[in-house]
């Protein structure tokens, strides 16, 4: 297992103290986030999700607890603040709404620009991220608002993993994209995963998805952690997923009503792959038998 | 940090003060405003100052609320009253250089510094315990008889409610936008004038575009519903004065007539 790359400790968010709007959007959170892994974050809407993956690049400052990058405080200094800004990437939902520069290339080299990098490293960045998002050269002399919304997508995106970031965190990425636009820009997240070895934080409400990618899966309830591990730890908890408001894998449905008609599958089934092999075995037994 | 301006904001409730009728409420406030200007003897400002004490306990708004709407008024309320102090004319009791200050400037300075915070408080009181839906439905009705001489009356109240509507959904925005290019490293507290002025361009780009988009598809929205203006629109809640509605405006005559009285007495 790898070592943890971002820690937090009983972290804690209070919105709007004090106040007859008072909400506790993260309560007490400790989570690890390890080097090189792909982890989804789920919960249904409200649960803390995005309030929680804004304290790991210093967005939010916690009410109480700690965000550890490496072992460091991230608010111990300004300079500590900078550098959680550049290691750890963070791609809002619907991120093409921040768009604003001339050009494509201008937008994605904001951020490498902030970065106060020499004029080549930022030129050799951007053509960089613009190929991990499946973006031409001649696109990149374009307005990006004359952009489909998939490829405006794809340059908010790029925007981020041009300050090459060891961890990137993205908030519902594939929100509102066709099944095609989704498989692609979630294809584009891994490559960037692979070729760099970046920690990939994924968060979304949709179960199929954490489910084919993920390595480890987190679920929140009402700001709380509430099941941290494995995708096949978390599926064998259908039921109280549920509870959550929250679905399960399809072929996780499929095999527990198959449970309930006396069939039982060998092991945790959340993927099709993982159905055709479940459904092999028992064929198998089956034949022997 | 945009989330905590209170200035203006609603604090929902459920008391006596929180569900007068709206027009009570802003022509009430029109009433104190005039009694807090005829009055200019100690009983009159103590008089208005019980009544605004009273309306503060009856709706149950924190004082601490209030107090951190007063916040940005300071500058200009200390500004006044050392204008007022030093302007006095009559017998100095104290000079000091070029400045003198008389019995009638401290009295006026102090006046001044009442006045003004029981005005600002006493608007606090309508805007704190109506909501804005609720005050514009409250102007509309009030400016009504404007109709006849061609005030589009409707649009301008619908006007002002989707503005006002919209200002939470502006703030969120810019929060938004503020984080994400915050996220790529932007910094907006450094730099000269022209430099912070340039930082700005990443949010206000994105934010003018956004308005555009959420205005083009509100319209759009409504006009998928068939709206077509004011005419024959009718109301799901129709306001009807109550008999506490009635009390509330005789109370805010009768202060304007016992400052008067106090007034004239010099009480």
């Amino acid at each position: 297992m790898n070592e943890p790359i971002i820690k937090t400790e009983h972290l804690t968010h209070i919105y709007a103290p004090d106040t007859p709007f008072e909400l506790a959007a993260v309560r007490d959170v400790n989570l690890e986030i390890r080097k090189g892994e792909i982890l989804g974050i789920i919960g249904h809407t409200g649960s803390g999700k995005s309030t929680l993956i804004q304290h790991l690049n210093a967005l939010q400052k916690p009410t109480s607890g700690r965000v550890l990058l490496e072992g460091q405080d991230i608010f111990a200094s300004k300079a500590s603040i900078r550098q959680a800004r550049a290691r750890v990437g963070l791609v809002f939902q619907y991120p093409e709404y921040q768009l604003f520069e001339e050009t494509v290339y201008k937008d994605i080299a904001f951020g490498p620009k902030n970065m106060s990098l020499t004029g080549e490293e930022i030129d050799r960045r951007v053509r960089e991220a613009a190929g991990f998002v499946g973006l031409e050269e001649e696109i990149l002399e374009r307005s990006p608002f004359d952009l489909s919304g998939g490829q405006k997508r794809r340059v908010a995106i790029a925007g981020v993993i041009a300050m090459m970031p060891e961890v990137l965190v993205l908030d519902e990425p594939m929100a509102g994209l066709d099944p095609a636009g989704r498989e692609s820009i979630m294809e584009n997240i891994l490559s960037y995963h692979d070729k760099t070895g970046a920690a990939i934080v994924i968060v979304t409400h949709s179960m199929e998805e954490a489910a084919r990618h993920a390595d480890r899966m987190v679920v929140l309830n009402h700001g709380s952690v509430a099941m941290d591990g494995a995708p096949e730890q978390i599926f064998s908890r259908g039921p109280e997923l549920r509870r959550m408001g929250l679905d399960t894998p399809v072929m996780t449905d499929v095999a527990e009503r198959l449970a309930g008609l006396g069939v039982r599958l060998p092991g945790t089934v959340y993927t099709v792959e993982q159905m055709v092999d479940a459904l092999m075995q028992l064929e198998r037994g089956l034949g022997r038998a | 940090m945009l989330k905590d301006i209170t200035l203006g904001q609603y604090f929902p409730g459920t008391t006596v003060v929180h569900r007068l009728d709206p027009r009570t409420k802003i022509v009430m406030v029109a009433l104190y405003i005039a009694a807090l200007f005829t009055a200019n003897t100690p009983g009159g400002y103590a008089l208005m100052a019980v009544f605004l004490g009273v309306s503060i306990a009856v709706s149950r708004i924190r004082l601490k609320a209030m107090l951190k709407g007063m916040k940005p008024l300071i500058f200009i309320v200390v500004l006044t009253s050392l204008l007022n102090l030093f302007y006095g004319t009559g017998e100095p009791i104290f000079t000091f250089w070029i400045f003198k200050i008389t019995a009638q400037g401290i009295r006026r300075a102090i006046y001044m510094v009442l006045r003004i915070v029981m005005l600002v408080m006493g608007t606090f009181m309508l805007t704190y315990t109506t909501s804005p839906i609720m005050l514009t439905y409250g102007l509309e009705l009030l400016m009504n008889p404007l109709k006849k001489i061609k005030v589009p009356v409707h649009e301008l109240a619908m006007m002002m409610s989707m503005a006002l509507r919209l200002i939470p959904t502006l703030i969120e925005e810019t929060d938004k936008i503020m984080s994400a290019q915050k996220a790529r490293g932007a910094q907006f507290d450094t730099g000269n004038l022209i430099e912070k002025a340039k930082a700005m361009l990443p949010i206000l780009i994105p934010l003018f575009l956004s308005s555009f988009r959420r205005a083009d598809e509100l319209a759009t929205a409504m006009e998928a519903r068939c709206y077509h203006g004011g005419e024959g629109r009718t109301r799901l809640n129709v306001l009807t004065m109550q008999t506490r509605d009635y009390l509330t405006l005789a109370l805010g005559i009768l202060l304007i007539a016992a400052v008067t009285v106090l007034r004239r007495f010099g009480l």
